[in-house]
């Protein structure tokens, strides 16, 4: 906000936000280095390449930040016309998996290219498109948000991509995810609180129900009833599900305040399993220690602070909106992340936006961040 | 109005504004609790979570040992050497992966394996995921190779799976007690103690190599292997036979002389060196008593099971740090008259003697109000000597006359230059500081000066003695005496040439020639009468040194000689500390064991006969030879040098021990059977005109195709 009041400029100049690109290049330049630091030893053992993963993710990265500018140029009333589309396209997408082989034992990905050399998620595809159609959605509802109709309608329209991306592709996180966007961006649309809260409450309760029940009928109810009970006494499964949880809390605990330097972590020489991935925050701790991880969270505090403000500035409510499902996109992912990593919430998938090991999830990231710079942009600087 | 109002609904309201940092109220709360989460844990657990990590580290990465090089002696023979040995490992996580796989596998163990199969068969069914168990441990390679051999019929072993085996390496000392003090032993970890695997440890030792185990993102064991890299071996200038020639005899003198006057031992200790003199390579070094290698621990030998069982822990290990150390680098004693050449060397080199002089000696003489006796002080002294007799005779007055002359600075200067009071820097572990044992100038009067003009009252140890000894018959190069001449590789590349290393130069070539002359007359003329092997002339000196306190008749004798006597190749120190006898000062002990090692290990050198052989002696060499042939073949118990054994049943006993590592050196052959001797004087052998092969003169045996091989095997 300050920025835009605080220089006399003309109704014609608009407004760049350097400190969101700068924050997006520390974010991919940072990760860029842990991701080598955390893969290195693995990745010369499995393929006697150190660089191996780093190169892949460097070309993405790169691929990324230039998806990023360009998008930044590109008017972003432009994808308003598509939403609808993009809204259909990706969830016919979803089943497509079906027809692609299992990679870790779960069919998630679309392989393109030659060897399949390129793999694609369409969760991620699905996050992008319905930030998209959400933000247009809300927008032409107009004053019928603030109806309870109005409210249900908005998360009807999220339900089948949440349900098909977690009943085919058995992706929980990615669910979780889409469902927290749109109930990001619904909150910030509404002037409801009550019904926010008790839908909190609401989730809250439902899943210390899921635990009470996993408890009593332990492993019965799959990998996901023993995450649960992993996720309450890691220890006592220390050997199977909660070993990489056990693992990562090893690493953060054993980084101290200081940490024990870059490249020192232990836990990444084959204990934390794909190191490179969603543990790697355990590795930031470890050789970072606490002060290189809470730099790193003000880091994503201060990403998120610059969509607020771009998003309070915006010129109208369609860029708003898609700021706000960035926003929430990329806090949902952080704050997850760093809770499956410290133990605080049960084990799920779900990668460190912008540091995580992850091709296509970094370069939608990106092109997303790049269609807010385009809302930045597009603010008017008033005079003085 | 409505129409701001329909604007405020299409832009971004005050109200979603607020909302919107409310959002981030609630972002910012999360961030602040996660890293709160984070501080806690590194506050409550930190220290637990260092720790597993370090414990963790070792549990699944493993050690790979690598293989600790090998000692040989100067022929390649082995002293010292690292056996494969398997730990055999049960891996329940594969077992399990297949129903199939479970029986045939047990059912493989049970056949090649002597494994208690009910304690495996348990463990597996407990322990479905664990991928580590040690079923069977040091395991040689014929205990193995029946189970490698099924499994290379793949159709056979199809589904026998997670069995393998984890490497490791047992030292062995093929030699037992041979040359133990000098070879050292190692521990469980791999840690040479004493003589040359302390010494050379590092390099015995090579680089460790590392296996990871990880688990993948199937939860499945991965590994990893960095491989060990090996060490280096050592080739010692020790020659086995020598050195088996030298322990043999040290035993057979214990064995006449033990528990004579008391209980115990032949002697307190028994020492030997052989040096080569030009060179200053050691050639045999022993003392008695020894200890087995491959058991170090074992005091059966000298105590019974009833003295051992009675012993206290500290009393145990104190008789065996007796027993592992080596007398002749360890121990310190007065020299005694072996000390008289030196002396004689340093006056004739500075210049304060001329060879000329002359002594009276009347049985004592006094210095600084003190009457210090010579050795026949009973039979009233020595008369007059010259200085070659002064050392024949090993009269202690004219030695003190000549230190006299010398005078405490040159003495001194000498003594240093001699290595007196400074290590010689043997490459073995364990050698004496005696620079507190020696006099310096601040604390040498005339009486210190004139008894250590003749070895008393300063320490030495032996590797002192025999290698300055050896500068004074070599021309006066001091050479750094060492045990190793070369290291190899695993695959026998040469890694490190170890040359001889002149350190300094003790006295001219010609006091040399003069001491060489000086010291072949004690033999032919002197004390050292006894030391002379039939056939042979030697030259050396006699040392009988009275111990602290004096008057104890406790004495420590000495021989220390070369040979051949004009041309000196290999230096000879034998050292019997406190005989077992009533009279202990008798030099002719140490003569005579010399006169023993010499008999046997001069034509095992090729050094040719020169002298005619008498009569007397002829029946002698004959009755030794006999005794040698049967130590030879002897039950195994008796002896160390068993590779032989097998062979020398063939031949009779007389046969048998004619000939010895002929194969080695067609002229080394140990002749002692020569009734008839022929003209001849310069081999001691008949000659084949037609081959060159030696013929003993009185069997007609082939020297040079004996079918007794000794210790070379």
């Amino acid at each position: 906000m300050a920025e835009s009041f605080s220089r006399r400029k003309k109704k014609t100049e608009y407004y760049f936000d350097y400190s969101l690109v700068f924050i997006i290049i520390f974010l991919v330049g940072f990760g860029l280095i842990m991701l080598y630091s955390s893969s290195s030893y693995m990745a010369s053992q499995k393929y006697n390449d150190a660089a191996y993963w780093l190169k892949r993710q460097g070309i993405w990265s790169a691929l990324g930040i230039g998806v990023m500018l360009v998008l930044s140029f590109i008017p972003y009333h432009f994808w308003e016309r598509f939403s609808t589309i993009a809204y259909f396209v990706s969830m016919a997408l979803i089943p497509c998996v079906l027809f692609f082989p299992k990679r870790n034992g779960a069919r998630r990905w679309i392989f393109i290219g030659p060897n399949d050399r390129f793999s694609l998620q369409p969760a991620e595809i699905a996050k992008l498109c319905l930030i998209l159609f959400l933000a247009s959605f809300i927008t032409r509802l107009g004053p019928a948000i603030r109806s309870r109709k109005g409210f249900w309608t908005v998360i009807l329209m999220a339900l089948p991509h949440t349900a098909m991306i977690y009943f085919i592709t058995d992706n929980l996180s990615s669910a979780i995810i889409i469902m927290g966007i749109t109930a990001v961006m619904l909150f910030v649309a509404s002037p409801e609180y009550k019904r926010f809260i008790i839908l909190a409450a609401g989730v809250l309760a439902a899943g210390a129900l899921v635990v009470l029940i996993v408890t009593r009928f332990s492993d019965k109810l799959g990998f996901r009833g023993a995450r649960i009970l992993a996720w309450l006494d890691p220890e006592a499964y220390a050997s199977d599900t909660g070993f990489q949880t056990l693992q990562g809390l090893y690493a953060i605990g054993s980084g101290g305040i200081w940490g024990k330097g870059l490249g020192q972590s232990i836990q990444k020489l084959g204990y934390i399993p794909e190191a490179q991935n969603d543990m790697i925050f355990s590795i930031i701790c470890e050789e970072l220690g606490l002060f290189g991880a809470i730099a790193i969270l003000l880091m994503f505090v201060l990403l998120v602070w610059r969509l607020v403000v771009i998003a309070n500035n915006a010129t109208d409510m369609f860029g708003a909106l898609f700021v706000v499902g960035v926003l929430g996109h990329v806090a949902i992912q952080v704050i997850l992340n760093v809770a499956v990593v410290t133990n605080t919430v049960p084990n799920t998938g779900i990668s460190l936006p912008f540091i995580s090991y992850g091709g296509s999830a970094i370069l939608f990231q990106m092109a997303e961040i790049g269609v807010c710079l385009n809302v930045a942009r597009s603010i008017e600087l008033k005079d003085a | 109005m409505a129409n701001r109002s329909e604007r405020e609904e299409r832009r971004f309201t005050i109200r979603m504004q607020k909302k919107l940092v409310v959002l981030f109220g609630i972002v910012l709360l999360a961030f602040v609790g996660l890293s709160l989460r984070l501080i806690y844990i590194n506050r409550d657990n930190g220290e637990q979570y260092k720790k597993q990590v370090l414990e963790q580290q070792e549990y699944t990465s493993k050690t790979l040992v690598a293989r600790r090089g090998d000692i040989f002696d100067s022929n390649g023979n082995p002293l010292a050497v690292s056996e494969k040995i398997y730990n055999l490992i049960i891996d329940s996580k594969v077992i399990n992966d297949k129903e199939a796989y479970y029986e045939p596998t047990m059912a493989a163990l049970d056949k090649y394996f002597d494994i208690d199969m009910n304690a495996v068969r348990k463990w597996v069914k407990e322990n479905p995921k664990s991928a580590y168990y040690v079923a069977a441990k040091g395991l040689t390679y014929n205990e193995v190779e029946g189970y490698l051999n099924f499994m290379n019929d793949e159709t056979a072993s199809k589904n026998v799976k997670g069995i393998w085996f984890e490497d490791n390496y047992k030292r062995n000392y093929p030699n037992g007690t041979l040359a133990c003090d000098i070879i050292g032993f190692t521990n469980a970890e791999n840690n040479g103690t004493y003589g040359l695997e302390e010494y050379y440890d590092d390099v015995l030792n090579g680089t460790p190599g590392r296996e990871y185990g990880y688990l993948d993102e199937d939860e499945n064991l991965e590994r990893t292997t960095k491989p060990a890299v090996d060490g280096y071996s050592l080739v010692t200038t020790i020659d086995a036979t020598i050195q088996s020639i030298v322990e043999r005899n040290l035993k057979s003198f214990n064995d006449t002389y033990a528990n004579r006057a008391r209980e115990g031992l032949g002697a307190n200790n028994l020492g030997c060196i052989i040096m080569d003199v030009n060179n200053g390579d050691v050639l045999a070094m022993a003392s008695y008593p020894n200890f087995d290698l491959n058991n170090p621990k074992d005091l059966s030998m000298y105590y019974s099971q009833e003295a051992i069982d009675a012993f206290t822990d500290e009393e145990f290990y104190e008789k065996l740090n007796g027993l592992w150390k080596n007398f002749c680098i360890s121990e310190t004693y007065e020299p005694g008259s072996t000390m008289k050449p030196f002396t004689v060397a340093c006056g004739l080199e500075s210049g304060k003697l001329t060879g000329n002089e002359s002594y009276t000696c009347t049985g004592a003489y006094e210095v600084a109000d003190k009457r210090i006796k010579c050795h026949n002080y009973k039979y009233g002294g020595c008369g007059t000597v010259n200085v070659k007799q002064a050392v024949e005779q090993s009269c202690n007055v004219a030695l003190m006359q000549m230190s006299l002359t010398i005078g405490k600075d040159i003495f001194l200067q000498y003594q240093q230059s001699y290595n007196f009071g400074l290590k010689t820097n043997i490459d073995l572990a364990g050698e004496a500081r005696t620079n507190a044992v020696v006099y310096n100038s601040s604390n040498m009067r005339p009486a210190e000066l004139a008894t250590s003009s003749f070895g008393q009252g300063f320490n030495v140890s032996m590797i002192q003695m025999i290698t300055g000894f050896c500068s004074l018959i070599n021309g006066g190069y001091y050479y750094e005496p060492h045990m190793v001449k070369k290291i190899v590789s695993g695959s026998g590349a040469t890694i490190q040439n170890i040359e001889p290393r002149v350190l300094r130069k003790t006295i001219s070539t010609s006091t040399s020639n003069t001491i060489i002359d000086y010291c072949n007359g004690v033999v032919t003329e002197g004390t050292g009468k006894a030391a002379r092997p039939a056939g042979y002339r030697i030259g050396g000196k006699t040392g009988t040194a009275e111990t602290l306190p004096r008057g104890n008749n406790e004495y420590v004798v000495s021989f220390m000689g070369y040979a051949p006597a004009d041309n000196p190749k290999i230096a000879i120190y034998v050292v019997i500390d406190r005989v077992n006898d009533w009279v202990q000062d008798n030099v002719k002990l140490a003569c005579t064991l010399t006169r023993d090692i010499l008999t046997e290990t001069l034509p095992y050198m090729g050094i040719y006969m020169t002298e005619p052989i008498s009569e007397k002696e002829q029946q002698e060499l004959a009755a030794k030879q006999l005794e040698i042939t049967l130590a030879y073949t002897a039950p195994p118990e008796e002896t160390t040098e068993t590779p032989a054994e097998g062979e020398n049943t063939e031949g009779t006993p007389a046969e048998g021990a004619t000939g010895d590592a002929a194969a080695a050196d067609p002229n080394g052959g140990l002749n002692l059977q020569w009734k008839n001797f022929p003209v001849d004087p310069a081999t001691g052998y008949l000659k084949d005109p037609e081959s060159g092969d030696l013929i003993d003169p009185d069997t007609g045996q082939n020297m040079s195709r004996s079918d007794f091989t000794a210790v070379d095997g």
